[in-house]
């Protein structure tokens, strides 16, 4: 097939030369052929048989009425209630986190991309944004639990009685969260304001407009689109995350408010969210109760699924003027952080 | 400007108002055996509904040992145990109070009904001696026996110890040791050659086995046939004060509720 | 315009308009100062992390020394008297030998990467060269898809069916017997971790390869087109080799992105502390493990009691700076990707 960038001319027009036909190959060119073919076909039946699979499980045991009523302690399923909790729970930690990480990713990535002096501490940021972006969320977890439990940040979860900090709230929970989807903010922004064409900056310098206030103009409402893909990506890491939840949010049945204060007491409380839900809910956690797994997991995969066709219906707002073969392998990259 | 303002003095007032909320913000904290875990769940939420005002203890698991030591180092305010305190093991100043009784049972997968298991073939599987469900008599399969045992910081291993094997006696050291009660009986009730030991309450989805000759259930724990019952233990540090006086004070006190809850699967004792 | 020009200018002339441009410059240079001083907090914030964790970590290294790494007795047994609070007779509190958890981690990961590295190789030499268009539209959102499954998913997927599957049909009941005195066997093992994981880490293989593929110059490809070399030949000849540093660039990435995973593989490997030994035969396959971070993840209600703890952050410690030196690694090998134009 031609190769160039642009939208090839229909088959059809194209002449081949003599022995392009896979039939003409050497057998072992043929068979590396249909190797090729079986693993791109083979990654569609896998994602589908995941697909098939959770619907089938999820669809037998979900209810209407689970999203509605609370989890409630019990050894018998079906005394064990719904996942309403879990389900505001990930709402919360998702609101949190990215309201934390979407205006400090886009002010990183606006310094990191218009300013950046000096030199070296600009390349010393770039590699922190890579070496978060690589650092286990376990580790994450263990040290968020590390620097909350101090005692002087215990207005931020709860003290026990004898005095020591649990560290372990939404708060806590969210703020750690934001470091998850720092990154993929970041990432998405610069590579959105890389490709601006100098021309917008050029004319607002020359209109008497200031750096900042040509980032805060032109810019950033220039690249809107992707700062969203950016946050619904990032929305997408904190939705999938387990192990920050189990160790900083304690991963309690029901959300527990803790002192009288309405709103911040819910905050500064424990909860679950559907990813722990689902967790302790499986073999490997203490629920015992599989048919709500099936049923939560069902959930939190549609959440995804459509968190992944809102991110392709904003990046082909986006990229509709550059259609091609590199484009789609530039969004598909973007996303696999 | 006037944004900066806004949110610089917004955050003020956001953190003036939670501090002293964070003043006020306790809630008793309990954990333990996993055994008494679905009890205090329920005692739990009886009390917050008889206490409204009162935030409703949180309730969590870790098994007996850490209970008892999540007790005396202020972990907890209150530890669950499901085993007798033990003298020089148990660390000094702590007051057990026991508030019911639990039976154990040894399970098999519903694959494998085995309706009773003697003394000797119960000290032969889990010693490892028998390996194989072919040398059990009342097995309806063949295969090498996966055999599931509880942590080190289990009180349930403790009371299947001491009830089942003796003292002398130990479970072999290839079991599969799994860190609680639900794991233990997930585990017996997806592998169909699995045998393992759970308390009462656990035993949806599994088969329990009866034991020298008396089946294993709510009824012969409390009439006293089934000899394989065990004490829970709730233990504080020093005398219990304040709230989980409070607390204590609602489990034990007999009322309607804890009885009707304690009964349900447990046996009651006030 | 430039802050330093605006700035000498403004000193010059002292006009209203020049006053007011006076006054933007310097709110510019706010700006300035206060978006750098975010981006020093994100460093900030790693310096702490990476000092936190150290300083945790440090009592048991130091009791343990170099054998932290080795082996020596049952890691399980190990973490079990740290939580309860009795040592071992003969040894301190922080007594701990890691390697079953390490040797347990290195497999996995290894094995993972290996298969990933093939099947993504193949799939993106596909969905660049070989893929009807049609096929290519939807194979995109299908590695959306299978990079945003979320890992608990994965697990339970893995605990509910995979691992039942490979217990009914791959371990046959003289396998078990033949490794009954040693451990027991279930279908939580190496096998069901490993399938799992390479599906989990393929998706960010495929893109960054399929990136780097797509990139390659098509003056190239049609110059061996032209000299009659067929496309598979091509493409094994040329573009793979162009984008041998994506390749590895992918390979890194993905390993740190193995290292990391937790939840997924405390839900189906097995959760004992267990070296498999590859002289078993392809039984060691069926064996079950338990890599770092899963044991992180199970074993962090123990964080707050002191040996215990200790423990846990030294192997986050390990976990911190072997995955962020491949991050840096992966980053560092993407780089000279730049120059070409092949954004990744």
């Amino acid at each position: 097939m031609s190769a160039h960038a642009t939208a090839a001319p229909p088959a059809s027009t194209i002449a081949r030369p003599r022995g392009s036909r896979t039939a003409a190959w050497p057998l072992i060119d043929r068979i590396a052929y249909w190797l090729c073919w079986a693993m791109g076909i083979g990654l569609c039946l896998i994602a589908a048989s995941i697909v098939i699979f959770m619907l089938v499980r999820g669809v037998a045991y979900l209810r209407l009425s689970m999203f509605v009523s609370s989890p409630a302690p019990s050894l018998h399923q079906s005394q064990s209630g719904g996942f309403s909790d879990p389900i505001l729970g990930t709402l919360i930690v998702t609101a949190l986190g990215i309201a934390i990480a979407a205006p400090l990713g886009v002010a990183i990535a606006s310094w990191l991309s218009e300013y950046a002096r000096p030199a070296w501490l600009a390349r010393t940021v770039e590699s922190a944004i890579e070496m978060i972006a690589g650092v286990p969320s376990v580790v994450l977890a263990i040290f968020g639990l590390l620097v909350f439990s101090q005692g002087f940040l215990g207005f931020l979860s709860q003290n026990a009685f004898n005095g020591s900090v649990t560290g372990q709230s939404f708060v806590t929970a969210g703020i750690v969260m934001s470091i998850l989807a720092l990154p993929l903010v970041v990432a998405s922004t610069r590579e959105a304001l890389a490709q601006l064409p100098d021309r917008l900056r050029e004319a607002s310098y020359a209109l008497g407009k200031t750096r900042a206030t040509t980032i805060r103009r032109v810019l950033l409402p220039a690249i809107r689109p992707s700062i969203a893909s950016g946050v619904v990506l990032g929305m997408g890491r904190i939705i999938g995350d387990t192990a920050i939840i189990t160790i900083l949010l304690g991963a309690t049945l029901k959300n527990e408010p803790v002192g009288g204060v309405p709103l911040l007491g819910d905050l500064r409380g424990t909860g679950s969210t559907l990813t722990s839900y689902v967790f302790n809910n499986s073999p490997a956690g203490e629920g015992n109760a599989p048919q709500k797994a099936y049923a939560a997991a069902f959930v939190l995969l549609m959440i995804v699924l459509g968190l992944n066709a809102l991110v392709t219906r904003l990046t082909a707002g986006a990229s509709a003027r550059r259609p091609g073969r590199r484009s789609i392998m530039r969004r598909v990259s973007a996303w696999t952080r | 400007m006037r944004a900066y303002r806004t949110l610089i003095a917004s955050t003020f007032l956001i953190l003036a108002l939670a501090v002293p909320a964070g003043a006020a913000a306790r809630r008793l904290i309990i954990g333990g055996s996993t055994s008494v875990l679905p009890l205090a769940q329920k005692l739990a939420t009886a009390y917050h509904q008889a206490n409204p005002r009162l935030a409703a203890p949180k309730v969590g698991g870790g098994q007996s040992d850490i209970g008892i030591s999540g007790a005396s180092k202020g972990q907890f305010d209150i530890g669950d145990s499901s085993r007798d305190p033990i003298k020089g093991v148990d660390p000094k100043g702590l007051v057990f109070t026991k508030i019911a009784r639990d039976g154990v049972c040894v399970i098999t997968n519903p694959a494998n009904p085995i309706g009773n298991l003697s003394q000797e073939t119960v000290e032969g599987i889990f010693t490892g001696r028998i390996r194989d469900w072919s040398s059990v008599p009342g097995a309806v399969l063949g295969g090498p026996i996966d055999l599931f045992d509880r942590d080190g910081a289990s009180g349930t291993q403790d009371a299947f110890q001491h009830i089942f094997l003796g003292e002398t006696l130990k479970i072999s050291p290839t079991a599969t040791a799994e860190t609680s009660n639900g794991l233990e009986q997930n585990a017996v009730a997806s592998d169909k050659q699995a045998i393992g030991f759970v308390s009462f309450a656990y035993t949806a989805g599994v088969n329990p086995v009866g034991y020298q000759g008396i089946p294993c259930n709510l009824r012969n724990a409390k009439s006293g046939q089934y000899g394989g019952v065990r004490n829970f233990w709730m233990v504080t540090k020093g005398v219990p004060k304040g709230e989980a006086a409070k607390f204590l004070r609602f489990v034990t006190s007999g009322n309607a509720a804890t009885k009707r809850i304690i009964n349900s699967s447990w046996i009651a004792i006030h | 315009m430039p802050p330093a020009a605006a700035k000498a200018r403004a000193r010059a002339v002292r006009t209203p308009a020049s006053k007011a441009n006076a006054r933007a410059v310097r709110a510019d240079e706010r700006v300035e100062r206060t978006l750098g001083a975010l981006a020093v907090a994100i460093l900030v914030l790693i310096a702490l992390m990476v000092v936190t964790v150290a300083i945790k970590a440090w009592p048991s290294f130091s009791y343990n020394g170099l054998h932290w790494f080795g082996p020596g007795g049952d890691v399980d047994t190990q973490l079990r008297v740290m939580r309860e609070g009795t040592p071992i007779a003969g040894h301190g509190p922080l007594y701990f030998r890691a390697w079953p958890l390490l040797w347990g981690t290195l497999l996995t990961t290894v094995l993972a990467v290996a298969c990933a590295l093939v099947i993504s190789t193949l799939a993106a030499v596909f969905l660049t060269e070989f893929a009807p268009d049609g096929v290519r539209r939807t194979l995109e959102p299908v590695i959306r898809l299978l990079a945003g499954v979320p890992s608990v998913v994965y697990g339970l997927i893995g605990i509910l069916a995979i691992a039942p599957w490979i217990n009914e049909h791959l371990i046959s009941n003289s396998r078990k017997h033949s490794v009954e005195y040693v451990v027991q066997l279930n279908g939580a093992d190496v096998m069901t971790a490993t399938v799992i994981l390479t599906v989990m880490i393929l998706p960010i293989m495929v893109a960054i390869s399929a990136n780097a593929l797509a990139a390659v110059p098509a003056s190239w490809r049609e110059g061996s087109a032209a000299l009659g070399v067929n496309r598979w030949r091509t493409i094994w000849r040329i573009s793979l080799r162009t984008a041998r540093p994506a390749i590895a660039a992918a390979t890194v990435l993905a390993t740190a992105r193995a290292l990391g995973e937790a939840v997924m593989l405390a839900m189906v490997s097995g959760g004992r502390g267990f070296a498999p030994n590859p002289l078993d035969g392809v039984t060691f396959l069926f064996e079950p493990v338990r890599p770092l971070a899963a044991t992180i993840f199970q074993e962090s209600e123990g964080l707050t009691i002191g040996a215990l703890g200790h423990t846990i952050y030294a192997i986050g410690a390990v976990l911190l700076v072997s995955a962020t030196m491949l991050s840096l690694v992966g980053w560092a090998a993407k780089q000279p990707l730049k120059r070409y134009g092949i954004r990744t």
